[in-house]
Order: C-alpha cells, then structure tokens, then sequence
C-alpha cells in the first residue's frame, strides 16, 4: 500500500515524534465501582428495554406458537412481498406461519425497496439496552433496515445480560473477521432533528418486532 | 431523481469573503445573534429538552464519575500509543479485503476520494452525518467533479438545502423551527405540508433520500470509532441513514480523523452507552454499527469496495503538545457546547468553524491556526464544559493554555494591559494613592454620569455602561466603609467562631 499512500510514513513519524513526551499523569486516585447496575434478570429486563426503545416484543413458549405469533404480524402488513433470511430454522417458520406471501430469500440477493417486510435470526439479545445483535450472515445488511418492519426470530437462550459480554463474546468467536458487518440494534429508526421531537421510521424500519422463544 | 436537488454547496466554514478578520467578524456576529430574541426562544427550548432527556440518561447509569473515567482511560491508552492501534486497525482491514488511506490534510483526503469516485464512473454519492467530511469540505470537490451529493442526515439534509454549515455537531439544524423547515422543503422539494407536521416532514425527507440510498454508487460515512483489535469501523446513528449509505451503494469510504481509533471491541460497552447519553440522553443509539471490509463472498449484500481515509491535518501537532494532548481524546458528543453559556447565546454559526463550542474553540487554533485564536478567548472560564465532558476533557484549561501559548508567542497585543497592570501593581503597593485613585474616579464618574454622559466616548465605564444601565456609585469608600461598620462585624464573628 505504501506507493499508494504517499503521506503513510510521514504521519507515522510524525506520530511517533509526538509521543516521545509523556501526557501528564491522570491526578484523580479514586477507586470507581461498577459503572453500570447489574441486570438481575435478563429476560424480564429484556422487554422492559424493549418497551422503553419502542420495539415490539412477543414472548412465545415453542416453535408452533412462534410461527402464529409470526403470521399474525404479517397478516398486519400491506400486501407485498417479504425478504427472509435463508435458514433452515426460518424456512421451518415461514412454512409454520401458512404466510401465503411472496418470498424473497436472502440466499437470492438483498431486499427490493418495495419489500414490506424483513425476516431474521439474531446472533445475540442484550438484556442491558434491549438490543438485537446482528451481523452480515443473518441476511445481510440490507436485511435488517430496508422495509418498514423488521421482525427478528431469537430465543432465550441467547440472552447476555450486558453491552460488555456481548462484545467480548462476539471478540471471542471472530465475529468481525467472519463478518463485513454487525450491528446492534436498540428499536425502530428514528429522529428528533426537528425540534428534538421524536419521529419513527426516518430512513429505517418503523416497526421492530422480535419474536422470542423460551423453551426451556 | 428531483430536479430540485441542490447543486451548490455552504461556503465552508472560514472562507467567507469579507474584508473583517475572523475575530472582528466574530465579534460582529455574537453581537447580532445573542440580540436576536427568536434565536434565543428556539436555542433555548432545544437545550431545555436536551437538557431533560441528558439528566434522565446519566441518572440509569449507576456511577457516572466511574464511567467517565473509564471513557478517559480508553481513550488515553488508544492516543498515547496512537502509532500502534492505527497499524494494528490498519492491518485487520487489509485482511479484510479493504483499503486504507493516510491524508496529511484534507486536500490530499478530497483527492483521493474524487479520484477513486471519477474512476469508478461514481455519479450519486449518499452521505451520512461526518463532521471530519466538513472539515475537509469535501462535497464541494465532489460537486465539481460533476457527482450529486446527497446529505442523508435528515438534519445535515436540511442545512445544505439552506445551503449552510451545521448549526451543531450532533443536531445540525438546531437553529431551525418546523416552520422554517415546511417553507425550506416547499421551496426546495416542492411538496407543501401545510400544518408542518414534523412526522410528515420526515416521511417527506424519507421519500425523497429513499432514491438518492438506491441510486448512489458511493456512500460516504464518517466514524464514531476505529476498532483496533477487531479492524472495525464503528458508527453511531438513530435513522438509519448511515447503514443505508453504508449497505446499499457498491463502495463504501469511511472518512475520520487518526484519533478515533481505540484498543479493543468490548471498550464500546463503555464508550457507545456514554456517547448517546452524552449527545442525546439515550441509553445507547438505535443503531450502534460495525464495518470490518466490503461484502464477504457468501453475504447476501453490502459494497464490493471499502476504503477508510484516516485524517492527519493538524491533529498530530496537538498530540506532539503533552499538555494539551487529551484534546485528542474527544469523542464529538456535543455536551460542551450544550451547556456553554457563550455557545447558548452566540449560536453555533458565529464560530465560524467546522467544531464549534468549547471543544472547537479549543481544537480550531491548533488545526487552522492563530487567525482563529480568539475564540481562546470566547469563554467565561466558568468550567462547565469541563464538569459535563465524558472523557473528562479539562477543556476551560485549555482555553487558558491556549491563551498563554499565544501571547507567549507575541501573538496577543499586551502593551496596554501590561501598562495598567503596572500602574495598578504601583497603586496597591501605595495605599494612599490607591484612595486618591478611587476618590477622584467617583468624582469624575458621578460627574460624567451627571452629565448624561454614560456609554459614551468619555465614559471610562463605556464596555460595561455601552449597552447596561451604569452601575449605581457608591457614596464613600470601602475602606471607610470597612473602617466604620464592616470591620466591627468582622471582629463580631470571629469572636463568635472561636466561642
């Protein structure tokens, strides 16, 4: 990359020049406890985040109650074709649900602008800020911001209770070297660039509804 | 695609012709703008419910003081070993089929992105909100190169239809009403929302960037953060917009500064919770987004180029400044100039510079030099920008380092003040002068204000009494009052105190 990348060395030095006097000591020797309080119990923290960030949150107890808590959110919809991600535990779910809709699965590219909806697993749930962890292989990126609702298949099981070991595990498992692009999302799009008064649904979905099952 | 999309760009920040020195120009505009009552009603409530929702989000983190001191140490591991993180962040994006590019200032940054942009026949480019992108005025160079450039942030959007620099480096259209917005969009965009709903006003602004996010070839975004560990660039947004222009275009530049860069993955579980609370009051944002490469061969979607651009352009004279050096620590979450009693009044726009607030006025000598060292000076000292930093930014002593360093460098015309520095240090070394001294200024002031003279030429009271009611004269001295009643009160309490 060098011969493309003119001033590369030069900042480098500049850089490492720079660093040769230390920053002044931090002055505060105060001991600090914990930052956030500890989640004592993540499912039930869970949907209270997710009603605190607007989401829609279905507690269901297997998979045949998942697949009705699923065809009735799309019965909501406009007509309209819905993108999904291609997984055998979706396929399974699609076909659970009776949906007579058009498919497009991801496995056939990303979603069309006029998709009304977006189907997908996640890697991971946060107790902590009620947020849904997905990365490029759940679909892709398009699959969770194209359509108006994004509607998430998880379980409980997947449930961590904070921000910290969700990225420490996805760290651990080589998330981003697996993946082009992850992210963790804490409810539906939105805005509050006028008047700093909140708007759903700026430039992504306005509907975010997860579908989580807890079979024990 | 709308014919009514803009095609001039704000004239970047500094660059205003006008025969006024950036510091008179300065003084000019914040004379204007803290006189302009509707200015001040809108400022006002914005910073009111900005201030609300700040409180409640700082009150759900059980110990703030830790969490700011957390964010401090991230950051100054990550700054003074800035070489190392920068390589190892460099090197993960490489295995990931990206490209990375180092722009000493930001003509080489526009350079290399117009260039890039002209090979690959790029005709839209979408943005999302990057501040580092203004500093470099970058989409004027794309404009003239004949691309469209879309702003995507839907307050970013509505500047540049103004045709204006943000307002603010987090909500750029602050300064506006939903008014002011219905007019902008009517005349603009064509479409008239008659009860400017702002609901309506956004699904608007969705409809018409919704083409520009599937026509565009390139998206431009900026970074919140650089993950070394991982060779991840992290984003920050709550519309969506910045994983559009990050998803659906074929190639993806992420543009930022080299001090954005921090050691590990898991620091986010600190950073991005104190960053939305700090900039909006959220507990996290609705769309906190990592990007490690273009689209891997087995993902559905996603751009087939990715290229970060890493920003030198003054930045590592500031690092080569020990003292000043966790300036770099900054994280862009707008709370100083939230709470800036100089920034509430004067507005964002009279800075004139791409940072504006406490942080800018700190940051914009050192990146653009001693032309804009005045604004060293646009502070009361009050420190509340220092209490609310969550990296704890000492950011009112700098101020101060910053004033010391220019008048050291004879930067500052002191001859005056140093005369009557002198000619006070004179006056309290001699007590008998000092009253002569006071007694004939009530002589002359009471006569001069007798005259109705205040505020005037002959006032030596004129920077206070110019614009003020003149401050009521007192009848005698505080020495004589001291002698007479203040003293005995004095005596009073200490005897008292030491029962």
């Amino acid at each position: 990359m060098a011969a493309s990348n003119p001033s590369r060395e030069a900042i480098l030095a500049r850089i490492r020049e720079g660093l040769r006097a230390p920053a002044p000591p931090i002055e505060d020797k105060t001991f600090y406890g914990p930052i956030f309080e500890a989640v004592e119990d993540p499912l039930e923290r869970f949907q209270q985040e997710c009603k605190a960030n607007l989401m829609e949150c279905h507690l269901t107890s297997d998979a045949s109650a998942s697949a009705q808590a699923l065809a009735a959110v799309l019965q909501s919809l406009p007509p309209g074709e819905v993108f999904v991600q291609d997984d055998p535990v979706l396929r399974r779910l699609i076909a659970g649900s009776g949906s007579q809709r058009q498919i497009r699965w991801s496995s056939e590219g990303g979603p069309l602008e006029k998709s009304q909806a977006t189907v997908t697993l996640a890697d991971a749930l946060i107790a902590q800020t009620g947020s849904i962890f997905v990365s490029a292989s759940g679909g892709g990126r398009g699959a969770s911001v194209v359509a108006p609702t994004h509607i998430v298949y998880a379980f409980a099981k997947q449930l961590v209770p904070d921000l910290v070991t969700a990225l420490r595990n996805a760290t651990a498992d080589g998330r981003m070297d697996k993946n082009s692009y992850a992210c963790v999302i804490s409810g539906s799009s939105r805005t509050a660039d006028i008047e700093k008064i909140l708007v759903q649904g700026a430039h992504g979905p306005m509907r975010l509804v997860v579908i989580v099952e807890n079979n024990r | 695609m709308s014919p009514t999309v803009p095609t001039t760009h704000p004239t970047p920040a500094g660059e205003t012709p006008s025969a006024l020195t950036a510091a008179q120009k300065f003084l000019r505009d914040a004379a204007t703008k803290s006189a302009d009552l509707v200015h001040r009603e809108i400022i006002r409530k914005n910073m009111d419910s900005y201030e609300a929702a700040h409180n409640r989000g700082r009150a759900r983190i059980k110990d703030w003081e830790a969490a700011r001191r957390k964010c401090q140490e991230i950051k100054r591991e990550a700054i003074n070993n800035l070489d190392k993180y920068l390589l190892q962040f460099e090197q993960k994006v490489l295995e990931h089929g990206g490209h990375v590019f180092w722009a000493a200032n930001g003509d080489e940054a526009c350079a290399y992105i117009k260039d890039m942009a002209v090979s690959r026949g790029v005709k839209t480019v979408v943005k999302s909100k990057s501040m580092v992108t203004e500093e470099m005025h970058l989409a004027p160079v794309l404009e003239a190169a004949g691309m469209r450039v879309w702003e995507t942030d839907l307050g970013e959007f509505i500047v540049q239809l103004r045709n204006e620099a943000p307002y603010h480096i987090v909500t750029p259209a602050m300064h506006l009403d939903r008014n002011q917005i219905r007019d902008l969009f009517r005349e603009k965009l064509g479409e008239n929302i008659p009860d400017a709903d702002p609901q309506k006003l956004v699904a608007l602004a969705r409809r018409k960037l919704r083409e520009a996010f599937f026509a565009a070839e390139m998206g431009i975004s900026g970074a919140n953060f650089l993950v070394a560990d991982v060779g991840a660039v992290a984003i920050s947004t709550n519309e969506g917009n910045g994983r559009l222009s990050t998803s659906l275009p074929r190639i993806h530049v992420a543009v930022t500064g080299i001090e954005k860069v921090i050691p590990r993955l898991e620091d986010l579980g600190t950073l991005w919770p104190v960053l939305a609370t700090s900039g909006t009051g959220q507990p996290i944002t609705t769309y906190s987004t990592l990007v490690s490469g273009p689209k891997r061969a087995d993902e559905a979607d996603g751009p087939v180029e990715f290229h970060v651009v890493l920003l030198d352009n003054g930045r590592s004279n500031l690092l080569a400044n020990a003292d000043e050096r966790e300036v770099l620590h900054c994280i862009r979450c707008g709370a100083c100039l939230n709470i800036c009693p100089v920034y509430r009044n004067i507005g964002g726009h009279t800075y004139n510079t791409t940072y504006p607030g406490p942080i800018g006025s700190v940051l914009t000598p050192h990146l653009r030099g001693s032309e804009f060292q005045h604004l060293s000076y646009a502070s009361s000292l009050c420190g509340a920008c220092t209490s609310v930093c969550p990296v704890n930014i000492n950011l009112h002593h700098h101020l101060l380092h910053n004033r010391r360093d220019f008048t050291k460098a004879g930067g500052a015309k002191t001859s005056g003040e140093r005369r009557q520095f002198k000619l006070w240090r004179t006056a309290m070394l001699h007590p008998r002068l000092y009253e002569l001294g006071g007694w004939m200024m009530r002589r002359s002031l009471r006569l001069i204000y007798g005259m109705g003279l205040s505020g005037t030429a002959l006032d030596p009271m004129r920077a206070w009494s110019r614009k003020r009611t003149p401050v009521p004269l007192p009848v005698q001295s505080f020495r004589a009052r001291w002698r007479k009643e203040l003293s005995k009160n004095e005596q009073g309490r200490t005897a008292g105190g030491s029962k």
